[in-house]
């Protein structure tokens, strides 16, 4: 790891990119392979309300068909 | 409605664009340095800083920064997800910061575009000045010659 602080603060922000883009990408992924919002959310590690506020909406524009359970 | 706002209004539009299609959960600096070089910026032009050299600038900030910790950009190899074209994508910290400081370079005039462009330029840390920097742009040259 750098001695520069700069680096470490970079890399955190970073990572947080990093891990938005990968959320989108890997709950799609799922629920195109038939995944469950329940299961989504606890592999996530997150409530299942949150998971679909954040990504029912984006998931049916992009034709996705979607279990309900 | 004023040049100037009628102008960053329209450049807020196409950097909320630029976040969404990124997958970024706000709207940055560094979409908004993307928006001003697409709508033309006489100042980024004439430093060689098209919308394609700032992108390129940009992806190295981001693999370079994860790096740092070890981890490669080019590992994540999922299908791009979808767009959310319902998000709601707010401005954030840097975009904020960065209006602050547009205001003050134009220094209690009414501002133009290049105030907006000085507004992001100002910043000394982040991921535009890291991007700038990795890509051997020098960030201070720039702010010169923007104020010609």
């Amino acid at each position: 790891m750098s001695d520069d602080p700069a680096d470490a603060l970079a890399a955190v922000a970073a990572l947080r990119r990093l891990a938005d883009q990968l959320e989108d990408a890997a709950v799609e992924q799922a629920m195109r392979a038939g995944w469950g919002w329940p299961k989504v959310a606890e592999a996530l590690g997150v409530t299942r309300q949150a998971v679909h506020k954040k990504h029912l909406k984006r998931l049916e524009a992009a034709g996705v068909e979607l279990r309900r359970r | 409605m004023s040049g100037f706002d009628r102008y960053l209004k329209d450049v807020l539009e196409s950097a909320t664009e630029e976040a969404r299609r990124q997958g970024a959960a706000t709207v940055e600096a560094e979409h908004l340095l993307l928006a001003i070089a697409a709508a033309g910026s006489p100042a980024l032009d004439a430093a060689g800083l098209d919308q394609a050299a700032i992108r390129a600038a940009l992806d190295r900030e981001f693999a370079h920064s994860l790096a740092t910790v070890g981890v490669s950009a080019a590992a994540f190899d999922l299908p791009p997800a979808t767009p959310a074209k319902d998000r709601r994508l707010q401005p954030g910290a840097s975009v904020r910061l960065a209006l602050e400081r547009t205001f003050v370079a134009a220094a209690g005039r009414d501002p133009q575009p290049a105030h907006l462009l000085l507004g992001i330029l100002a910043a000394e840390v982040g991921i535009v000045p890291r991007a700038l920097a990795l890509a051997g742009f020098d960030r201070v040259a720039l702010i010169a010659r923007v104020h010609g």
